[in-house]
């Protein structure tokens, strides 16, 4: 797994447009928009319990390898 | 051909069979020989309810019951008199089964329709533009979870489908309850509510509101119906949040089943949706007066979805002398066979006005 801090690797996350795009819960709650990057990141984050691939597909989207 | 339709309900009457005295017969024996097994024959193509009657002559053990449903269906619909329930529960809409229910609801076929609320759940991913997928069977879960890929049996979901829907809903939510101005809604009120703002046209509840027909929905909460309220109700300065009165609907089916001359179930699974059904026909008196049920589950756990059809006259659910069959059978796979039998027994002119419809025409 790739431990980046991002959204793709807090406990909030979602998938909302695999592996790109995560829905934030506790930005919803806020009001805020919800649909972030997965590989952002804000203040409120949180380590996942349990980890996915969310960031690892989202680096090969980035890198252009997938 | 389908032979005449004669005896479909023989069955039906060796229960009783127990309650006789030793030394008493309660039948000659040339009663119990009336009907020999007649051999299946599949002599080239045959068409759906050519089939079913090749079950019907041989009148036995899973083709037997089958036989029986599509004639008890059949009668159900041909009865002006009698009020159409369909229990949904299990995997049958995600699995496939929705774009028929959805047309059964738009030919009048089925009248009422009382399902858990997973299933119109699954309705509405599809009816926002998600998908259920064949899994096959080499999966890992560990893998799937990673993937963020929900697992039913041999159907995947992915959770972005889900998470589209609740965000979809969570807005649904803030605009029915905003219209609503604090007042609970019943559970066929939630799902007219919902139908009404879906417009996929092969989505089951959005059929069921162009045409009127009740979807009750008692398990609400128990799906992401219910969870996704939590997601509504945490929104910051969030002003109304949508109430749900689990107890709303209670007069409304059983004021149903009153009024219907007749009442007919047809049971998909069983669960809370075929209790819901049972208990109005209780509650207000009448009794079921034809019943189908299609289930895998068995009888001896005391659950109700696997208690016999014998068992509910004990409580007063159906009547003694209702057609009903019990088939064993996974539903996905019977009720297709069903509804193709029985509209091709119909025709396509074949026109059916329900009762609830009629009722409301004529006030």
């Amino acid at each position: 797994m790739i431990d980046e801090e991002c959204c793709g690797n807090c406990d909030s996350h979602n998938s909302y447009h695999y592996p790109t795009k995560i829905f934030c819960s506790t930005r919803y709650d806020k009001n805020e928009d919800p649909i972030v990057d997965t590989l952002w990141r804000c203040d409120d984050y949180n380590k996942v319990s349990q980890s996915c691939y969310c960031v690892r597909e989202a680096l090969k989207v980035k890198d252009g390898t997938e | 051909m389908r032979p005449p339709n004669s005896n479909i309900l023989d069955r039906n009457i060796f229960p009783q069979l127990s309650s006789t005295k030793l030394g008493e017969s309660w039948m000659e024996r040339k009663d119990y020989l009336k009907e020999p097994v007649e051999h299946i024959k599949i002599d080239g193509a045959l068409t759906v309810d050519q089939l079913i009657g090749q079950f019907k002559n041989s009148g036995s053990l899973g083709a037997g019951r089958l036989a029986d449903a599509c004639d008890i269906y059949e009668q159900m619909i041909k009865d002006k008199d009698c009020t159409v329930f369909l229990a949904l529960s299990g995997a049958v809409v995600p699995a496939g089964m929705r774009a028929l229910v959805a047309d059964l609801v738009r030919n009048h076929l089925v009248d009422v329709i009382v399902s858990t609320g997973a299933c119109m759940v699954h309705d509405a991913i599809e009816a926002v533009g998600g998908h259920h997928y064949k899994a096959g069977w080499a999966v890992d879960d560990a893998e799937l979870y990673r993937y963020h890929l929900f697992r039913i049996y041999d159907i995947l979901v992915p959770e972005e489908d889900y998470v589209k829907l609740d965000f979809i809903l969570s807005e649904m939510y803030s605009d029915i309850a905003k219209e609503r101005k604090g007042i609970p809604l019943a559970s066929n009120e939630f799902a007219f509510e919902i139908g009404k703002r879906l417009t996929d046209k092969n989505s089951i509840l959005r059929a069921a509101y162009e045409e009127g027909v009740p979807v009750f929905l008692p398990s609400a909460r128990d799906s992401e119906f219910g969870f996704i309220h939590w997601l509504h109700a945490s929104q910051k300065n969030q002003q109304d949040v949508l109430q749900l009165d689990a107890f709303k609907d209670v007069p409304t089916i059983c004021g149903i089943c009153s009024r219907s001359p007749k009442n007919g179930m047809i049971v998909l699974g069983g669960g809370v949706p075929r209790n819901t059904i049972q208990s109005a026909a209780l509650a207000s008196k009448k009794g079921l007066d034809y019943a189908i049920v299609i289930t895998l589950d068995r009888p001896e756990t005391g659950g109700l979805s696997g208690s016999t059809l014998e068992e509910t006259v004990s409580w007063g659910k159906m009547k003694g002398k209702a057609d009903h069959v019990m088939v064993i059978g996974e539903a996905l796979m019977v009720f297709p066979f069903v509804v193709a039998s029985v509209k091709e027994r119909l025709g396509k002119n074949f026109k059916r006005e329900s009762l609830l419809q009629r009722k409301k025409g004529s006030t």
